[in-house]
């Protein structure tokens, strides 16, 4: 079942078109990947959704077409970003939990699932790249919004921390929450994602599962994802 | 901690964020020595009026400490209020852009308008401690065995508020607009610069220029500086407050296109705009000075009050010539205040009047009431008080019974407020820093 429809989403930088005509649907309980490579549209596209950027023209709508609120509907982690950078890690997820009325009751899981126990007390703004990445992450997650977008996730860790990541990422995915992530390294997405939005200059190439891509492609089933982006881009 | 409301979460983050911040805890550490140069100046000064070191005698009996001492000192706050805390103001919206915190804060159910209440509220609650030195140098002033009157007191106070509100709202809109907290900075300055243009250009042409640089910060300052309250100042400042919060609010919504944004600004603005030109006719006033400095004798306001026709007054002199401006402090701006069909209409050819001292009429004031009029070269508030009985055919009042000012002299040095103001408090404010800082982390 549809969480939300997104059909036509057009947005111009002045005469650069960075998404044009954008169409797909986000589906209750499934890892859904954005996949593009760099400059490709993804942010500006997870932005529009998340109602933090305007768009020219589409609409984003529930399943029953009724035009949805981002607020309510789902929650975006932007890409190298350091919120409140005086403040500790602890301190914002208690923030979050607290501004965003959120699951108060999965802290100390997510905390011991990003492996953030050693980190609590520290600033924000100290923290290396892949730290504040699962910080940010852990942020996410105890939202209250049914759909959890994360701008590339995986960037800044190493392989461990994203097998890792990814499996906490699985766990909540497959206890109802909606995941929704950018990630440009084709074959991280492939492993981890149940179907798959490829975007290219701002145009949706196609979206499905990998057989269902491979198949728009008009290439073998068993081709993976990377042939088969490069098939439809 | 979980039960709290979102907006008292918000709260709590931006007291945070104002406590974790180098811009505030520079602006509490510099207000110490500013508030100690000027106290201490005044106090000195005040003292040597009042017969200190041998100066005669007598001469502070005319003294005020309200214009002698609190003034001058409270100058220091005017002066942080326009070089420290704008960069507080936009430091407490800017950071958020520049993090990229505002783009995670504006998913949540706080609404924009009410973000910028909370970072409003935590900018002056900010200000507020900031004030303490001043504070400080009223407790300082008591154990001196000074005079302090609590409603002049308050009316200073109340006009600082108002002037930091003034600047943080400034502040926030410049920093929502702009990209960059250095582009919001310049703006903020250079709109700062605008008014005292503006201050600048009344001065010289005089008529609806000096109508609104009346609400520019430093008038409205000094103002309330002498204790009088005026309403219109009151409700004007309040409303340049809420527009200033308004388009912050307008502008920190991302997800909304500029131009849509651009066309509810100028809405709002031309709402505001109009709401401000209709409070600036509120006549009710208050003199809270102990000394009665913006009024005129009690017997004389009752006279005047009973003025039954318009009173026209044309006065002869340039807007640069030092009598106007004698004319408009000692007589004029207490006469706005008692009657209610005042109309005061300059007229001059040249905006210093030098080469005008010869020309028929220069520097007559002409007094029309009742069907009546006269002409006088007077210029004092007595003066003027005779020309207007005369010309109305009233009777001079009789001297009622009316407290007079005796003054306060007070020839005391500043003992032990170099110590605290250049000591004791900037090590405070490290010491303070340090922990607060340490204790949010």
């Amino acid at each position: 079942m549809p969480l939300f429809r997104v059909s036509g989403l057009s947005k111009q930088f002045g005469k650069l078109a960075a998404l044009a005509d954008v169409r797909f649907e986000v589906r209750e309980g499934e890892i859904l990947g954005l996949i593009g490579p760099n400059g490709a549209g993804k942010s500006t596209l997870f932005e529009c959704l998340a109602g933090v950027m305007p768009y020219d023209s589409g609409s984003i709508v529930d399943a029953n077409d009724k035009p949805i609120d981002p607020g309510k509907a789902l929650f975006y982690v932007p890409d190298a970003i350091a919120p409140w950078p005086g403040q500790s890690v602890s301190w914002m997820l208690e923030f979050v939990v607290g501004f965003y009325v959120g699951r108060a009751g999965l802290r100390s899981e997510i905390v011991a699932q990003m492996d953030l126990g050693a980190i609590l007390n520290q600033p924000i703004g100290t923290l290396s790249k892949g730290q504040r990445k699962r910080a940010l992450i852990a942020a996410g997650l105890l939202t209250p919004q049914p759909a959890l977008l994360i701008d590339e996730p995986f960037d800044g860790l190493d392989l461990r921390q994203m097998r890792d990541i990814a499996a906490a990422l699985r766990s909540h995915a497959s206890r109802g929450r909606t995941l929704f992530l950018s990630i440009h390294q084709i074959g991280d997405a492939a492993r981890f994602c149940d179907r798959f939005v490829l975007l290219n200059a701002g145009r949706i190439r196609g979206d499905g599962t990998i057989p269902q891509l491979a198949k728009l492609a008009g290439s073998p089933a068993e081709q993976n994802l990377e042939e088969v982006f490069l098939a439809l881009t | 901690m979980r039960s709290r409301k979102p907006f008292l979460w918000l709260i709590d983050k931006e007291w945070r964020e104002l406590v974790t911040s180098r811009a505030w805890w520079l602006l509490l550490l510099l207000m110490g020595p500013l508030t100690g140069v000027s106290f201490i100046g005044a106090v000195r000064t005040y003292s040597e009026v009042s017969g200190l070191n041998g100066t005669s005698a007598g001469v502070g009996e005319a003294l005020a400490p309200l214009i002698g001492v609190w003034v001058p000192t409270f100058s220091s706050l005017e002066l942080a209020a326009v070089f420290l805390l704008p960069f507080v103001a936009i430091r407490i919206v800017g950071a958020d852009r520049q993090s990229g915190a505002l783009r995670l804060e504006l998913q949540g159910r706080v609404s924009p308008i009410a973000r910028i209440f909370a970072k409003a509220i935590v900018a002056l609650a900010g200000w507020l401690v900031a004030m303490a030195p001043m504070f400080l140098a009223m407790v300082l002033w008591l154990i001196y065995g000074g005079s302090m009157y609590p409603p002049e007191m308050a009316s200073v106070i109340g006009g600082h508020m108002l002037n930091a509100g003034l600047t943080v709202a400034l502040g926030f809109a410049a920093a929502s607009i702009t990209e960059h907290p250095s582009t919001a900075a310049i703006v903020t300055l250079a709109v700062t610069v605008g008014t005292w243009i503006l201050n600048f250009f009344a001065a010289l042409q005089g008529g609806y220029w000096e109508r609104a640089a009346a609400y520019t910060p430093a008038v409205m300052v000094s103002s309330f500086g002498h204790g009088l309250v005026e309403l219109n100042a009151i409700l004007v400042g309040l409303l340049l407050v809420l527009t200033g919060l308004g388009i912050a609010a307008i502008w920190q919504r991302l997800g909304v296109r500029v131009s849509r944004r651009l066309l509810e600004s100028l809405l709002f603005v031309g709402a505001m705009s109009a709401a401000i030109v209709l409070s600036s006719f509120a006549r009710a006033n208050w003199d809270l000075s102990e000394n009665r400095g913006n009024s005129f004798p009690l017997a004389d306001e009752v006279a005047l009050r009973g003025l039954r026709s318009p009173l026209k007054i044309q006065v002869n002199l340039a807007p640069e010539d030092p009598r106007r401006a004698d004319l408009e402090r000692r007589a004029f701006s207490k006469l706005r205040r008692v009657v209610p069909g005042l109309d005061i209409e300059y007229s001059s050819a040249t905006g210093i009047g030098l080469f005008e001292q010869t020309r028929e009429g220069y520097g007559e004031l002409r007094y029309s009431v009742n069907g009546r009029s006269s002409t006088s070269r007077v210029t004092t508030a007595e003066g003027v008080l005779e020309s207007i009985y005369e010309t109305a055919q009233i009777s001079l009042p009789k001297d009622v019974h009316e407290t007079v000012f005796r003054g306060h002299p007070l020839a005391v040095p500043p003992v032990g407020a170099a110590a605290l103001f250049y000591g004791l408090w900037p090590g405070l404010v490290l010491l303070a820093g340090l922990l607060v800082r340490r204790k949010y982390r």
